[in-house]
């Protein structure tokens, strides 16, 4: 009864966040949104890809000029909805519906995500004799939670209004978790495909992907269980009794061993999906220079950071400031950064993948070249998925507070600089700076509290 | 998990020192936060003694290093104009026509581009969101008369050592259709300079010269102008009458269409005052653009030592005149000139005495600067310019004798055309934008100043309680909660999100703050209303949405009976509240300064205070009792329409209790854009309506 109860709401407040995205998406001009830095970066503004289309259509490279940097597939998807406009209706309405589709459907993904976590995550716990947490566990629909704190982020109507395509970006990403936890070697590579193809930074979620379906969502660490099992072994040996025997190798079974067949399949369908998409680029861009002036234009514009227009990350401001002969130095020490964290946090958290995942997303959008309020709107949705485990997370107060004054701060700073004339980039970098910081308090608290 | 407590215990015996200091100051955060308050309201009288004096910072500059090569027959064709001016005046009673084509004939005669620019006056309207947005460049469309079009006359000269990109602009702003002699001797004063600048050899920028028409306002016709000149726009102005077209007469010499020179560096808006001031020729300037944002220093700095020094001038900034006999005051300078001297006699080094009336004088000064600033709304036509990132102020002459009875006029023009001449050419100089001096200060006097870096302290040291005593809340009550026997586990550590609960609440109070602050929009739209009725409208539909809010959300109402947790939400509420107030003061600080900084002195302390009467009244001692009427004095004068009569009162303007004042008050500001009316709307009231609702918490 109070099941269904909680269902319903939850369709409820799924609607009531679209209409609120339907009412902004008719005050555009009003906003202004999708010309902020926060929002749309050079990567995911869907001004950049209007553009890359219309030149497309004019028979040149969509990559001429440096105005689109995005893939080709967006382009197909979203370049013909650009150029139609409805009659008394506001511009881009066709792409602001994908959008808002986009979003409601990675919030129903996060759903079935976290539901299907909670799940393993019970009967792991139900294994190790814990009956009185993994009830505890159950009261808070964990799924329920993450995919309405997506939907209702303001990051993410944010994101959504201002016409930033992160919000496929982000579906993708989602996607290959969902498949990834339901055990699905084909979608979750399609997923992982997909988001590396439009954004580069997902690669590294291949780790956890694997883990996920290698040894199936989150649980206790593996040395509970071994200490369980023991135990039942000592108790079993005294009393000799087949019957509990019998039980013990059922419980030996949940004990997880890496199943290599799921992975083995899954890299299989990357390698299938990947020379589909490359092919399909290939053939899109045929004429313009071909794959490898689309990795130029697109994976070379993520890793060289040519573009040092003001956003809400750390590294324009260090590259527009360094000395050319330090730069490709820079660089390298800039995405090493990223890579180094990968094997520390992998061996650390090998049991709990899908955390593993969220911690990998959350350090790729605090490093990432062109970060924009998108990304932390997918991550702050992700760590609902793990509500029960961070229930007693310290500083919460603290870290809403910041995460609402940083993102009010920044428009205000950025106006300072830009309209006023009264500040100076410096202004607009302290906010980047604060922001950063927020993201690793973000982090740190809750991988401590996630570790068993 | 019980692994991670040990986990955790074990790592205790070694606290941090951050860690521990942090925790110090929480626990001890009643004592910080009244340290903490008197020191930032000392720190704030303490800041015309900071006060430094102003200085050049620009290299460029070179203010007065060149002799003044305005020339007595430059003066004596100002003079004809003034005279013809005059004559004209006497002769076609004033014809807006007449009296345009004789200035554009005087400009022509110096062989500048002259062109009319027609604009017809914009209304101020409300947008809300234009602080955020640039200039908007919308289309507009809209059936006007011949007679409510303004037309300025802009004349330029091209600098002949220039390449065109940047310009110089002098304004002045001139009715046609009443033409006083202090706009004709204004005309005299920049005809004279732009009679010499069309000469000479030096100048490397172009000049534009406005004649404003100022028949709409000053700052309507600047702002039309300026608006053609950097964001050209499609006006589809339909005019229903042909006779407009009246610069048919010289139709070959005027050129047509809209003329621009180069980038504006710098402008200068010159007016005569109407009256004299019987006293001695001086100078004032007005500076302050929307939302409190200033010129850059040097513009000011250029201005003053100029006058000064070359020209001999009485130099003034606006003053709060009321301050200036306060006894309170000069008690304090007194005080504050004896510690002065008191250091001196220890150290001989130490200089921060400043004599008493000094003291006065620039206190009243500092206040009014800080009230312009504050209320947001351009002092002049130059705050126009400001929007566009130009630097500019209005100088405004007022002479010994009234304008009307001046009988030397080339002596005057001479004088101040000099001035003028001597900005112009100092501010020729310039090779990039300014940049040097600068752009965050309050005026204590025309050559003294509170740069960003002094003045920031006092509202730190007021608005550093906020957090603290929030974060001390917010710790004090996640601690004391009583777990429920019976209660899970779940139960007992979703106690460390209770404050999601106050959030919500003070989002909700937010919210209805932002609407209280769009409904102005709609009730003007509803014509014929008094300002009186208005008000009664606002002041109703606010109180019937707050008790429609109540009803829905279901807040304990005093005659509801408290549960145990209940007791406990106000400490949760408060400290959220406190949060709010926090942000939406650094905020403001950053977007406006003095309103956050006038805004934090009315909310900050009742904000802290705020507890509810009930625990006051059920003690019942001495102590509690003065704490709950301290706490409604307090809630009282943090009212907006409160404290707006009482600031009135005490500075001095209480010309009767007008309740519509406050509406005309607040019309004015919302007119303007100003960031003020809706710091007052979605900061302050809001976390005002919240303190009352904590004071009025059921215990």
């Amino acid at each position: 009864m109070t099941k269904k109860k909680k269902v319903q709401s939850f369709w409820m407040w799924v609607i009531g966040s679209v209409t609120l995205r339907l009412i902004l998406v008719y005050f555009p001009r009003n906003l202004n949104l999708s010309s902020r830095p926060e929002v749309s970066t050079p990567l995911t503004s869907l001004r950049r890809l209007a553009e890359g289309y219309w030149l497309k259509r004019s028979s040149m490279s969509p990559y001429a000029g440096s105005m689109y940097h995005g893939s080709p597939l967006l382009l197909t998807l979203l370049g013909p909805l650009t150029v139609t406009r409805i009659e008394g209706q506001p511009d881009q309405l066709l792409c602001s519906l994908v959008f808002v589709i986009a979003d409601v459907i990675s919030a129903i993904l996060i759903r079935a995500a976290g539901k299907s976590l909670q799940a393993a995550y019970s009967s792991s716990l139900k294994v190790l004799g814990l009956h009185q947490l993994s009830e505890n566990s159950e009261v808070l629909p964990s799924g329920d939670f993450a995919a309405l704190v997506y939907l209702w982020n303001p990051f993410t109507i944010v994101a959504c209004v201002g016409l930033s395509t992160s919000a496929i970006e982000n579906l993708v990403v989602v996607l290959s978790l969902y498949g990834a936890c339901k055990r699905l070697a084909s979608l979750a590579a399609f997923g992982w495909v997909l988001a590396t193809h439009l954004s580069l930074y997902p690669a590294i979620l291949i780790i956890p992907l694997i883990l996920l379906l290698g040894y199936g969502p989150d649980a206790p660490p593996r040395k509970l269980f071994q200490q369980r099992i023991n135990l039942e072994v000592d108790n079993s040996s005294s009393s000799a009794s087949s019957h509990l025997e019998e039980e013990v190798k059922d419980q030996s079974r949940v004990l997880k061993v890496f199943a290599w067949r799921p992975v083995v399949h899954f890299l299989i369908w990357i390698l299938l999906w990947s020379s589909y998409v490359l092919v399909l680029c290939g053939i899109y861009i045929q004429k313009h220079g071909g794959l490898q002036e689309l990795f130029k234009r697109t994976y070379g514009f993520i890793l060289t950071i040519p573009d040092l227009s003001p956003n809400m990350g750390v590294l324009w401001y260090f590259f527009a400031e360094v000395f050319d002969f330090f730069r490709s130095f820079f660089l390298i020490v800039f995405h090493g950064n990223i890579l180094l964290m990968i094997m520390p946090l992998a061996l650390r958290l090998n049991h709990r993948p899908c955390f593993l995942a969220f911690v990998y997303i959350v350090i790729s959008s605090l490093l990432k070249s062109y970060p924009s309020v998108g990304d932390s709107a997918l991550y702050i949705g992700l760590l609902g998925l793990f509500s029960y485990e961070l229930k007693d997370i310290p500083f919460s107060f603290l870290l809403f507070a910041g995460y609402v004054g940083v993102s009010l701060l920044s428009p205000v700073m950025h106006n300072l600089w830009i309209w006023r004339g009264t500040g100076n980039a410096n202004f607009y970098y302290a906010t980047g700076i604060a922001y950063a910081l927020l993201q690793v308090h973000y982090v740190y608290p809750s991988s401590l509290n996630v570790q068993i | 998990m019980a692994e991670a407590k040990t986990h955790n215990n074990s790592n205790k015996p070694r606290p941090r020192l951050l860690k521990f200091l942090v925790m110090q100051i929480i626990s001890h955060s009643t004592i910080v936060s009244v340290i903490c308050f008197i020191a930032g309201i000392v720190a704030l009288l303490l800041l015309p003694i900071l006060a430094m004096n102003t200085y050049i910072s620009e290299n460029a500059l070179m203010p007065g290093s060149a002799n003044n090569m305005l020339s007595s027959h430059d003066v004596t064709v100002a003079n004809k104009l003034v005279k013809d001016l005059a004559d004209l005046k006497l002769r076609s009673n004033g014809s807006p026509i007449e009296s345009r084509k004789l200035i554009a004939q005087y400009m022509l005669g110096l062989d500048a581009e002259v062109t009319y620019h027609n604009f017809y006056p914009q209304l101020n309207q409300f947008h809300p969101l234009h602080f955020f947005t640039s200039p908007d460049s919308s289309i507009i469309s809209k059936n006007v008369s011949c007679a409510s079009i303004g037309i300025n006359t802009v004349g330029i000269i091209r600098a002949p050592r220039g390449d065109g990109k940047e310009a110089i602009v002098l304004v002045t702003p001139y009715n046609p259709k009443k033409v006083g002699s202090e706009d004709a001797l204004s005309l005299g004063v920049a005809y004279s300079v732009f009679s010499l600048l069309s000469r000479v050899t030096w100048l490397a920028k172009d000049i534009i010269w406005l004649v404003a028409d100022s028949q709409f306002g000053e700052y309507s016709s600047v702002s039309a102008w300026l608006r053609e000149y950097q964001a050209p726009h499609f006006h589809r102005v339909v005019v229903n009458s042909e006779t407009c077209n009246e610069s048919s007469t010289m139709e070959g010499k005027l050129h047509s269409g809209f003329r621009r020179a180069g980038t504006m560096t710098v402008a200068l808006v010159v007016k005569v005052a109407e009256e004299g001031n019987h006293f001695d020729d001086s100078l004032s300037i007005y500076a302050e653009a929307s939302n409190g944002q200033m010129p850059n220093l040097d513009l000011i700095n250029i201005v003053n030592y100029l006058a000064v020094h070359k020209q001999r001038l009485w130099m003034k900034v606006s003053k709060m005149e009321s301050l200036l006999g306060s006894k309170w005051l000069n008690t304090l300078g007194v005080f504050f000139e004896s510690m002065g001297q008191y250091a001196r006699r220890l150290n001989p080094q130490w200089k921060f005495g400043i004599p008493a009336n000094e003291y006065v004088e620039g206190t009243a000064t500092l206040a009014s600067s800080m009230y312009y600033q504050s209320l947001g709304v351009p002092t002049g036509p130059h705050g126009a310019f400001r929007d566009y990132q130009i630097d500019a102020i209005t100088v405004e002459i007022s002479p010994k004798v009234s304008p009307a009875k001046m009988n030397r006029h080339i002596d005057f023009i001479l004088r101040y055309g000099r001035l003028i001449e001597g900005v112009v050419r100092s501010v020729n100089n310039l090779l990039e934008k300014f940049h040097h001096s600068y752009f965050l200060y309050l005026m204590t006097g025309p050559s003294k100043f509170v740069s960003v870096g002094y003045y920031m302290i006092p509202f730190a040291l007021l608005a550093a309680p906020l957090p603290i005593v929030a974060a001390s809340l917010h710790v004090f009550s996640s601690k004391t909660t009583p777990q429920a026997p019976g209660a899970s586990e779940v139960d007992a550590s979703l106690e460390s999100w209770k404050w999601i609960y106050s959030a919500r609440k003070v989002f909700v109070i937010h919210l209805w703050g932002v609407a209280i602050s769009l409904l102005p929009y709609f009730l003007v739209q509803i014509p014929g209303l008094t300002p009186t009725t208005n008000l009664t409208a606002w002041g109703s539909l606010a109180v019937l949405s707050l008790v429609i809010l109540y009803s829905i959300l279901g807040y304990p109402t005093s005659g509801a009976v408290a549960s145990g947790a209940e007791k406990r939400e106000w400490t949760n509420l408060k400290s959220v509240t406190l949060t709010a107030v926090s942000i939406g003061l650094s905020l403001m600080s950053i977007i406006n300064f003095a309103t956050a900084e006038i805004g934090a002195l009315l909310i900050v302390p009742f904000c802290l205070m705020a507890r509810p009467l009930m625990l006051d009244i059920q003690a019942r001692s001495m102590r509690t009792l003065l704490l709950a009427t301290l706490n409604l004095a307090l809630g009282f004068i943090a009212f907006p329409p409160s404290a707006f009569f009482l600031l009135k009162s005490a500075f001095g303007y209480s010309d009767g209790y007008n309740i519509s004042d406050y509406w005309n008050w607040m019309e004015s500001l919302w007119a303007w854009n100003s960031a003020t009316y809706l710091y007052i709307g979605i900061v302050h009231l809001p976390c005002w309506a919240l303190c009352i609702h904590i004071l009025f918490h059921p215990c």
